[in-house]
């Protein structure tokens, strides 16, 4: 135990890997879907002042990070973000194929976050950041590039702002909740989150593997 | 540090070498010879190795019967000769060759088969799923159905169309199709992880049968690992046992064993099913208890009755949408069980004996007739429950009928052994109140108890799902127990389990009986009803003759679950064309925001369904929540926009006005108008053809491509995992708990794909360039399509433009 050097990083994709994310990827394409149908009567409860309906966003983000604590590999949490958006689209929704594009961004958000940190922290923080991340990209897309939204400045502040929010909780700490519970069941075992359970909350995973090697 | 194995055991134990063994087959020239020299393999975190310092050498075209302790390796080594040990951590030494070559270089020499059909199966049609290896191991388009059609035929599959849905075969048909998909690789070592663990006496056969016929038809090299020598031993030629974390301990001729003393004592201490071993005598003795005269009064008592009962796993009340009722999987039946009793619930596969039992312990609705539950069964403060167990409170079941599911992991809700067996005996509720059954001491007392019944001290601490397959049914009936209930239900209790596992469950059994308790069990297996004294009830419904292929079509209503091919004109269009039209289509409804362009969709969409052939009535019930939804998006729109014009409705805290209530409705209109062609579209389109086009023709990543198509096949599995779930957490008395359920079928959903994954990688896939045994290709009636969306695009904006609706969102 003289060295932490860190192995080479196997980042190509393991067959594991990709039947793993693709799975939790289309599982989470019908969890969209219900939502989806289920979002605008929802949204009504946000009645008093309509841009905080984001505040509940975080439902369409929780597949990129997910996908991203339980990889851990470039382009894990686009993919899973677009995988499921397209499964959304395929059993039908109310944005149409448009929903492919609010994918690729939001699952671009939480993916810039875990390449800031070289794919190589996992922590509750960046778990926080990546999901706050995909929110930012979520309200952006509604406000700016898709222009679904017409609020005024506050308005489209407010909205950004409640989506980046609801990213940070619930496609931030619950994905990384999940993780957690996932890897003490053991069947994260073929994967590189196979002892996402024994990392610590905040800090560094790799020096967490080394204090509780054998 | 970490490359070194840990145990430094002599190289092997064998006392024969190769050239002592017999080769058989030696002619053959296709069969593999694997060497395997000083291998030693531990997996990431586990101090202990898998095997250590293992030499082997198996002849080409050799059949070799792979046997040891559970927890003894054989799985391990089976991954590791097919080359799909992926485990980054893992400290891998020594040598191991397939015909010279690493595993990994010999992809497609080699194919795999492991116990669970489900994750056997790849893709959702015969077919296809047959082609997959060889259009991983890039054979030539032109030559694969040809091999697929041997391969098929090989198994005994060939009356099966190409096109039929893999989802409604048998767990043994499953197991032959996967040998198909690997025998069209023409492999020259065939390796066979337990494939019949899963399967009735009958498909097991077959599937043995099946597998020897194929060894014996091509030369190939065939290791088997398996618990129940007996279905494999006079078929091999050789007995490889494991030393748990070391090598070889024995190697000889499989005759040996019918004759060899020692060996035979040896491998039965190991846990290993013996040929011709009296599997009873080898119990303990124990007789059923007789109604004595404490318990006169008691024993034989009726408990459960059915009456005119027919079961099904669908109930028929709870459908809202109109079609055919769903078929019952039993009808006719009258079932009494009595106390104090074990009753064997035995029959064909498929013909409804998991549905009566859990219909029996109050999981299920009956589909007509009816359960009673006696006085008895109530219990003392239940004299006021109803009749039908199934109306019972979750937690008035728990303490008065247990239920085991055949997967034990279906029933784990907490994160220690100690906590589940503590939560049975804490939710256990006096009826009618809330009053705990049992006091904070009873229940310790309950889990110390349990625990040392179980033998699962040790492991008190340990997370449930890393038990050992033995441990974890143990647990699952400990679970079950913990509560206190009178009868005991089953579901193929003893299915994957060894010796050992099975006289710990028939001793746990055999104790609830002589308690009082009272034992129902659906199983095949003869040892165990004989252990128990079991009376049986022989269920052979009507249902039994069709297998399976109901449920196919009752997942139709989604395309996405179904695997029947749309033959409308737009259903024989291909995919690619398709998308593009609707692309158009999309791009004119997003860039504005406006009634004129989404009532040109609309109605351009009620007017193509001819070509998609759906019917009106059809179509409006796969929309209307859509139609809800656009309401809700309108009226939400409507009193979140900013106040413009008169001011129609004052809410108080937000109005509607004219301004306002417009945006509302062209986004609601939009919103309705954006689903109707996808709909029209998607429920055409075939998944499998998308995903082919989405790959050959605009070239995404095939991995990554049919990753997803693997990921969507399992959704239909995904959702009998979650029903079962449900039905399990009632049976532990948590009621439905969302998060909890949702947990739990994470856990499956990830288990099952990584065991689909190591089949797919066993049967080449993302090794490279692959190739496509059906072609995509846009024909000219593909432009058609696209020119057909281009022009329900423009002239939506067209319209727009001229009524001077239409506003450019970007604007």
């Amino acid at each position: 135990m003289k060295t932490s050097a860190s192995a080479p990083v196997r980042q190509r994709w393991t067959v594991s890997d990709i039947v793993v994310a693709s799975t939790l990827a289309v599982a989470s394409g019908v969890i969209f879907w219900g939502w989806n149908v289920s979002y605008h009567a929802v949204s009504t409860l946000f009645i008093a002042y309509p841009p905080t309906a984001s505040l509940v966003g975080g439902m369409w983000l929780f597949p990129a990070v997910l996908g991203a604590l339980i990889i851990r590999k470039p382009g894990a949490a686009i993919y899973c973000e677009m995988v499921a958006a397209a499964v959304s689209a395929l059993l039908g929704s109310q944005w149409g194929l448009s929903v492919l594009l609010y994918g690729f961004l939001q699952g671009l958000g939480a993916e810039l976050i875990l390449l800031l940190f070289l794919y190589r922290r996992f922590s509750l923080g960046v778990a926080v950041l990546a999901g706050a991340s995909a929110g930012l990209a979520g309200g952006i897309t509604g406000n700016w590039i898709a222009n679904y939204y017409q609020y005024d400045a506050v308005g489209t502040l407010t909205h950004i702002a409640g989506f980046s929010l609801s990213g940070a909780v619930i496609a931030g700490v619950l994905p990384w909740l999940a993780t957690r519970g996932l890897a003490a069941t053991g069947v994260l075992a073929p994967l590189k989150s196979r002892k996402a359970h024994r990392e610590p909350a905040f800090g560094r995973a790799d020096r967490a593997a080394v204090v509780h090697a054998p | 540090m970490q490359t070194a194995p840990l145990l430094s055991t002599p190289h092997s134990m064998s006392t024969t070498t190769p050239e002592d063994s017999r080769t058989p087959g030696r002619t053959v020239g296709a069969g593999v010879r694997v060497t395997a020299t000083g291998l030693s393999y531990r997996h990431a975190d586990r101090p202990q190795p898998a095997f250590a310092g293992l030499n082997v050498d198996i002849a080409a075209g050799e059949k070799v019967l792979l046997a040891g302790a559970s927890g003894a390796g054989k799985s391990t080594l089976l991954h590791a000769i097919a080359g799909v040990l992926q485990d980054d951590d893992a400290a891998t030494t020594g040598e191991l060759q397939l015909d010279g070559l690493s595993p990994q270089q010999a992809r497609g020499r080699a194919g795999l088969m492991q116990q669970d059909p489900e994750s056997q199966v790849v893709l959702s049609r015969v077919g296809d799923d047959v082609a997959f290896a060889c259009e991983n191991l890039a054979v030539p388009a032109a030559e694969i159905p040809l091999r697929c059609e041997e391969a098929l035929e090989a198994v005994g599959l060939g009356y099966l169309n190409l096109d039929h849905p893999t989802a409604a075969l048998s767990g043994g048909q499953k197991q032959r199709l996967a040998l198909a998909g690997i025998l069209a690789m023409r492999p020259g070592l065939l390796l066979l992880d337990e494939p019949t663990a899963h399967l009735d006496p009958e498909g097991a056969v077959q599937v043995r049968d099946s597998v020897i016929a194929a060894a014996q038809a091509t030369g190939a090299t065939l290791i088997v690992v398996e618990h129940h020598l007996e279905t494999w031993l006079d078929e091999v030629d050789t007995l490889i046992v494991l030393e748990p974390g070391g090598g070889i301990r024995h190697r000889v001729p499989a005759g040996t064993l019918h004759h060899d003393r020692a060996l035979r004592t040896e491998l039965r201490q190991a846990g290993l099913w013996i040929p011709h071993d009296d599997v009873l005598g080898a119990l303990p003795t124990w007789v059923p208890p007789k109604p004595g005269p404490e318990t006169a009064a008691a024993a034989g008592e009726p408990l459960l009755t059915g009456k005119a009962l027919s079961v099904s796993r669908v109930s028929p009340a709870k459908s809202w949408r109109k079609g055919p009722k769903p078929q019952p999987a039993l009808t006719g039946i009258d079932i009494t069980l009595t106390s104090g009793v074990a009753t064997g619930i035995t029959g064909p596969n498929g013909a409804g004996k998991s549905t009566l039992l859990l219909s029996m312990g109050g999981l299920l609705a009956p589909h007509s007739g009816e359960i009673t539950a006696s006085s008895r069964v109530k219990g003392d403060h239940g004299a006021h429950l109803a009749d039908a167990p199934h109306a019972w409170h979750s937690a008035d079941l728990t303490s008065r009928i247990g239920t085991v599911f055949q997967e034990p992991e279906h029933q784990f809700v907490r994160h220690t052994v100690g906590d589940e067996l503590r939560l049975s005996a804490e939710r256990a509720r006096m009826p009618g109140s809330h009053e705990p059954l049992f006091t904070e001491q009873e229940v310790d007392q309950r889990v110390d108890q349990l625990l040392h019944r179980l033998h699962l001290c040790e492991l008190a601490e340990a997370n449930p799902f890393t038990l050992s397959g033995g441990e974890k049914r143990r647990l699952s009936v400990g679970t079950a127990l913990a509560a206190g209930p009178e009868v005991l239900m089953l579901d193929e209790p003893t299915f994957g389990q060894d010796a050992h596992t099975f006289a710990d469950l028939v001793g746990l059994l055999r104790d609830h009986l002589d308690h009082g308790g009272t034992v129902v069990a659906v199983t095949h297996d003869q040892h165990f009803l004989h252990a128990l004294h079991a009376q049986t009830f022989p269920v052979t419904g009507a249902a039994s003759l069709r297998p399976a292929s109901g449920r196919a079509s009752s997942a139709s209503s989604t395309p996405l679950l179904s695997s029947v091919r749309d033959t409308s004109w737009l259903g024989r269009r291909g995919p690619l064309g398709k998308l593009l039209a609707l692309s158009f289509i999309t791009l004119a409804l997003i860039s504005t925001i406006d009634p004129v362009s989404a009532a040109v969709v609309a109605a351009a969409s009620f007017a193509l369904l001819p070509l998609a052939n759906i019917r009106l009535g059809t179509f409006l019930k796969r929309i209307w929540i859509f139609a809800a939804a656009a309401v809700m998006a309108a009226w939400g729109a409507a009193i979140a926009a900013e106040e413009s014009g008169r001011v129609l409705l004052d809410l108080g805290v937000t109005t509607i006005s004219e301004g306002s209530l417009e945006l509302g409705l062209s986004l609601g209109a939009r919103s309705f108008a954006i689903v109707l062609p996808s709909v029209l579209i998607f429920s055409t389109t075939d998944p499998t053809d998308l995903a082919d086009s989405l790959a050959q023709q605009l070239k995404l990543p095939a991995r990554f491509v049919l990753g997803a198509l693997a990921g969507m096949r399992l959704l239909g599995l995904m959702t009998a995992h979650w029903t079962t779930i449900g039905h399990a957490r009632r049976a532990r008395g948590v009621g439905t708990r969302f998060h909890s359920q949702a947990f739990g079928l994470l856990v499956q959903a990830i288990r099952i794909a990584t065991r689909l994954a190591v089949t797919m990688e066993s049967r080449g896939f993302g090794a490279g360039e692959r190739t496509w045994s059906r072609a995509a290709r846009l024909t000219p009636a593909d432009g058609l399509v696209i020119s057909g969306g281009v022009a329900i695009a423009a002239s939506a904006t067209a319209l727009a433009v001229i009524a001077g609706t239409w506003s450019l969102v970007w604007m």
